[in-house]
């Protein structure tokens, strides 16, 4: 079937093109699509920002206590027992309890042949389910020579603070996994030589973390002695910031990590305001649809005698209402296009001028975004073509 | 064929039309007849003329256009029978009031180009409008506009063609020029007519004569 041009009937249905109410709802959806691309795109990037030292998994805090070290108690033991362990695990509010248990013997590290570097050094061990990053690799059967590391990225950054000074060279996190570092235990039963390789680096723990198993053994084998009390025990908790958790503490005299627990709360609250901005963001987006679905109402009533003669004469409300909702596809496109176009040049401000120094930051909007401007144009063209279609058929 | 199955207005009672010759009667329209709707005023003649055109559904009884019933077609439905086989000159003439006569006629030819532009310049000048198919359909007399409104209907293809009180602004000579038009082009298209007036059109060669209130 041979369709007629729009060109012909355009005067006839669009009388009443300058209303404000058109200009305002386009106004609208494109500061609500600015909002809802800016704030998913700032959601993308608080993700990368705190990927790395965030102390929350599956929904945990994780913080470490140790028993506050006064002049009162200085000279006796302050580590953590069985009793002190079975204590924390009772409370209501600790969800569970590991030592992070050390070597009775001797460790001395070497970085080998390539940095001329040896150190008395120590080794701790602690249950899996506390550690953030643990790769599949990190596990030690007795007889085998390589002993994976987790190593505190914080170690390594106090490292190439100072590694200068000792002409020693500076290493990247790839670099420092790739250096086999030899560990010399010894014992009263013996002496063993050991290669360390770092499987992972971890944010949330100060310590070189070996396998349990290995530490088990080596503490048996070479010392004679089972693995013992601990001075740090790493908790368990939903709330790192519970009441009565941290009055519970207080009255045990432990003294709490608690910097990084802060920052996993400030991450939480930016993503629930920056998610608060997205869902303003649609609700602006909404309204402007709204705004715009009475401007449509306003055209057709306006048009309507017009209209209903098209009909009449053999118009198909079909075809009208896909040539009326063709006319705004190019509006839609460009509104939602100076969007993205604003998103990408505040994400490109943002890094280059604010966060000029993280390079886990794109200068560039993530693809995601991308999609999310394309379904709202999408969305805006149906929605428009819908609320036409519907118009047209009323008018019989 | 068109098919009119013994209707009558919902808004006349059926006593009132037993003595019709068209309502609650069975008429069969065959291809190349023409009907002459005789009818007084408030006997239902435009009701009628609505009714078949599908802009009016209060009537009782059914009409089938090839035996589709005309109460289950839909809008698009009604807008290919209106493109592609059912032609109407309204009473009240319905033309597009700010656009001239030419835009009006190409609006409704664009719609199928069954004719060629030219046509348009030429029943212009058979029928005396062509000084005015530049003014806006608004500015032009009665007369002219009955005279569009019969070209705009005869420029598609089609196989009925209602016609409500054709004349009704045209004087004999005008209404005889445009008559010879509409027979010459429903004759090519072999098309059935169906004439509704308040009286016998002299000029029209009726095959058959209804009067809907006798």
């Amino acid at each position: 079937m041979k369709q007629p041009s729009f060109h012909i009937i355009k005067p006839l249905l669009l009388s009443g093109e300058r209303s404000a109410s058109r200009w305002f709802s386009f106004v609208g959806l494109g500061i609500g699509v600015l909002l809802l691309l800016l704030a998913q795109q700032l959601f993308i990037d608080i993700q990368a920002l705190v990927k790395q030292t965030s102390i929350r998994k599956n929904g945990f805090d994780y913080i470490s206590v140790t028993k506050q070290i006064t002049n009162d108690n200085m000279g006796r033991d302050n580590r953590f027992g069985p009793a002190d362990l079975d204590t924390l695990r009772q409370q209501p509010f600790i969800q569970g309890a590991a030592p992070l248990i050390s070597n009775r013997f001797e460790v001395v590290a070497t970085a080998g042949d390539q940095i001329p570097f040896a150190s008395d050094i120590f080794l701790e061990a602690l249950e899996t389910d506390f550690i953030d990053t643990v790769p599949p690799s990190f596990n030690w059967q007795p007889g085998q020579p390589i002993v994976p590391l987790i190593f505190s990225s914080d170690f390594l950054e106090m490292y190439n603070v100072f590694a200068p000074s000792y002409g020693l060279p500076q290493l990247s996190m790839e670099t420092a996994s790739n250096v086999i570092i030899g560990l010399r235990c010894e014992g009263q039963k013996g002496a063993q030589v050991f290669r360390g390789q770092i499987v992972a680096f971890s944010d949330r723990i100060n310590s070189l973390l070996v396998p349990k198993s290995f530490l088990d053994w080596a503490n048996e084998a070479l010392e004679g002695l089972p693995s013992a009390n601990a001075s740090r025990v790493y908790l368990k908790t939903l709330d790192a910031n519970s009441p009565d958790l941290l009055h519970f503490l207080a009255q045990k005299n432990y003294r709490v990590n608690k910097e990084k627990t802060a920052f996993g709360r400030s991450k939480q609250i930016l993503q629930g305001v920056v998610a608060g901005l997205g869902i303003f963001g649609i609700l602006v987006v909404a309204l402007a649809l709204l705004l715009f679905s009475f401007y449509l109402q306003l055209m057709v009533a306006r048009s309507r005698d017009n209209l209903q003669l098209l009909l009449t004469i053999g118009y198909r409300p079909d075809w009208l209402s896909k040539q009326v909702a063709r006319r705004f596809i190019p509006v839609y496109f460009v509104v939602v296009a100076v969007a993205l176009g604003l998103t990408q040049l505040l994400q490109y401000l943002f890094h280059q001028v604010i966060m000029y120094n993280r390079p886990e930051l794109s200068s560039w909007l993530d693809p995601s975004v991308w999609i999310t401007a394309l379904v709202l144009i999408g969305l805006s063209v149906t929605t428009n073509w819908r609320m036409v279609r519907k118009l047209l058929y009323g008018i019989r | 064929m068109l098919q009119i199955d013994r209707i009558r207005p919902s808004f006349f009672e059926a006593s009132t039309c037993t003595h019709s010759e068209l309502w609650l009667q069975r008429i069969d329209v065959e291809p190349g007849e023409r009907i002459q709707i005789q009818a007084p005023s408030g006997s239902g003649k435009t009701s009628l003329t609505h009714f078949l055109y599908g802009i009016r559904k209060e009537y009782i009884g059914n009409i089938r256009y090839d035996e589709v019933d005309a109460r289950s077609m839909d809008a698009d439905a009604w807008a290919d029978l209106r493109r592609e086989k059912l032609a109407v000159v309204f009473q009240d003439m319905r033309l597009f009031a700010e656009p001239t006569l030419r835009t009006n006629f190409e609006i409704k030819r664009q719609l199928t180009v069954h004719h060629p532009e030219s046509v348009i310049e030429s029943w212009a000048i058979r029928l005396g409008i062509e000084h005015r198919l530049d003014t806006p359909a608004k500015l032009c007399s009665y007369g002219e506009q009955q005279r569009a409104s019969i070209i705009r209907a005869l420029l598609q293809p089609f196989r009925w063609l209602l016609l409500d009180e054709p004349f009704s602004h045209l004087d004999d000579a005008n209404a005889k020029k445009a008559m010879d038009l509409i027979l010459e082009e429903s004759e090519r298209q072999g098309a059935a007519i169906l004439l509704s007036d308040l009286e016998i059109v002299p000029q029209y060669p009726r095959t058959r004569l209804l009067r809907l209130l006798a």
